[in-house]
């Protein structure tokens, strides 16, 4: 059994995307042999009430009854604008939201604003994983008018140090995402939070080593589609070998860790 | 499910997805049945494959461990060159000593390595030289960096020696001016497509490669730019599997002038190939059959 626990519908204002609705992601997940998958709105970047993209991923999920048992969907909260507390309401209570996705480089916070702060405590308290991506795609052939910034894996501990008893997706690894990047003391914190990273960025280039130094629990098939292609997260954990991964662990990856992390 | 009974599960499955050339794509109607898992450890196995963009580094156990990850993904030839240190003077010395690295490397593994050699046309009478030297050690072809550009007239005896040789040409892309600014990376020779393209036309008979369009320039805009000129052929490495760029590239510049790549960024040149909306046929041309006519060109075929 798969999970992919980083997809999306939704648009990408700077370049055609395709497979970008419900059905053909159903289709490719079908094809795949992907029995759920994370679904965000990719216009919950750029929408500026990004409950409206909530809506929509909402309304599209409702669409099919294969739909609501395939897709888990994440609502996007931008907690530095205006009614943000209702739309967390309303996109988990009310729209049966899985998890919480943040964009902190495209909304313009720091993470360790006390909104953002206060949103992880929220989640927190309702057992719902806060997702956010070190980059959404590679800043050196984008727009002119996107932005430029990328994360490390770095960047997401100040949030994990406020409210380290939080869940945490984090995806597309890019930039320094190596172990070696952290001291003794964020290395420990980083092993010791419920945090799950997919294996669509680029970064996961070892993912044995990975394994070994932040656990194999800390890691699940994502593939980042459409955004990315769909082939290259999976087969990452396809071309390990029987001495670097157990039969075990590569359960784990494919669905065991993602279920867990997501109690499904 | 262990791995075992899994992959049987896989084989089993694999005869209904293999009726689609598009298996991740996923052009079907979505099922309300549970999903078969698709083969794709026996898919990656399926394909024959050349790198056409590849690196060797200095460190220690480097070669092995570009050889093993190949393994891994059934690579079966990779074409090696060591571009010069970025921001570096190019010295004959420099690029002497990254093509030694390249001959220890096609020494060391003669079945799976082909070399190509680097220069610096701001060297003009070592660079011939080191033509000479290389090309009668075995190498294929001539792997340039970002010193001058590809239109430059320094350039011209160069290309006109390897048209001689009928020899492939592959040229680094930099980031350039994919956000209309050149890339503050980038030092002033760095060569744009259009500057291949300008190349291309004066000497129509010489073979380009233009590298990596994953490779963090702005691949729609290399490939709508070498659109028409035939002696372009475009290679596919690069880190930056952006979903749907084979497609694109496809559709620009025709499956045939495409080459598989990886420069060493090997899951995502192998993934997004598989993940392309090709015919089996197709996919086998760019993975493979595309590079090996270059090499029956110059008598290096791969049987």
């Amino acid at each position: 059994m798969l999970i992919d626990v980083n997809s999306y519908i939704g648009h990408w204002p700077f370049r055609r995307l395709k497979g970008n609705t419900c059905k053909e992601q159903l289709a490719r997940m079908d094809a795949a042999g992907i029995e759920q998958a994370v679904l965000f709105n990719l216009n919950g970047v750029f929408y500026k009430n990004v409950q409206s993209a909530n809506d929509e991923l909402y309304e599209a999920i409702q669409e099919d009854p294969a739909y609501r048992r395939r897709f888990i969907p994440f609502a996007t909260i931008n907690p530095i604008y205006s009614g943000w507390k209702h739309d967390f309401e309303e996109s988990v209570k009310r729209q049966g939201a899985k998890g919480i996705r943040l964009h902190p480089l495209y909304h313009g916070y720091e993470l360790t604003n006390p909104a953002v702060v206060e949103l992880a405590q929220m989640a927190k308290e309702h057992n719902l994983p806060i997702a956010m991506s070190l980059r959404i795609v590679d800043n050196r052939p984008s727009s002119w008018l996107d932005i430029m910034k990328e994360w490390a894996l770095k960047d997401v501990l100040p949030l994990i140090k406020a409210v380290p008893d939080a869940k945490y997706l984090i995806l597309n690894l890019a930039n320094n995402s190596n172990f070696t990047a952290f001291n003794r003391e964020e290395l420990s914190l980083v092993r010791q939070t419920n945090m799950l990273m997919d294996t669509s960025g680029r970064m996961v280039l070892e993912l044995a080593d990975m394994m070994k130094n932040y656990g194999s629990n800390k890691f699940a098939f994502g593939s980042h589609y459409p955004i990315l292609d769909p082939v290259t997260g999976l087969l990452r954990i396809e071309t390990l070998r029987s001495g670097e991964i157990t039969d075990q662990e590569r359960k784990m990856l494919y669905s065991e860790n993602a279920k867990k992390f997501l109690s499904l | 499910m262990s791995t075992q009974s899994r992959r049987d599960f896989l084989t089993k499955s694999a005869a209904a997805i293999a009726l689609s050339n598009l298996p991740f794509v996923g052009h079907s109607q979505p099922s309300s049945q549970p999903p078969a898992p698709w083969n794709l450890g026996e898919e990656v196995k399926k394909y024959r494959k050349i790198d056409s963009h590849a690196h060797v580094y200095f460190t220690k156990g480097n070669f092995e461990q570009v050889i093993d990850i190949a393994d891994r993904l059934h690579i079966e030839k990779l074409v090696i060159s060591r571009p010069m240190v970025p921001g570096g003077k190019g010295e004959p010395s420099e690029f002497i000593e990254c093509n030694n690295l390249v001959l220890a490397a096609m020494k060391q593994y003669p079945n799976r390595f082909f070399g190509q050699l680097t220069l610096n046309p701001q060297y003009p009478k070592e660079s011939m030289e080191e033509i000479n030297r290389c090309i009668g050690e075995g190498m294929i072809g001539v792997k340039l960096y970002n010193h001058v550009k590809i239109n430059d007239p320094l350039f011209y005896p160069i290309i006109e020696k390897f048209i001689d040789l009928k020899m492939m040409i592959l040229m680094h892309m930099g980031i350039g001016i994919a956000r209309i600014e050149y890339n503050p990376r980038e030092p002033k020779g760095v060569s744009i497509p259009e500057d291949m393209v300008e190349a291309a036309l004066r000497y129509p008979e010489a073979k380009f490669q233009l590298a990596h369009i994953g490779g963090g320039i702005d691949w729609e805009a290399a490939c709508k730019a070498v659109r028409g000129v035939p002696n372009i052929f475009v290679d596919v490495s690069g880190s930056n599997n952006f979903a749907h760029m084979i497609d694109f590239a496809v559709k620009c510049v025709g499956v045939d002038r495409l080459f598989f790549g990886c420069d060493n960024s090997f899951y995502q040149g192998v993934g997004h190939v598989l993940a392309a909306d090709l015919s089996e046929a197709d996919r086998r041309k760019i993975y493979f059959e595309n590079y090996n006519n270059y090499l029956k060109s110059i008598g290096r075929n791969v049987n």
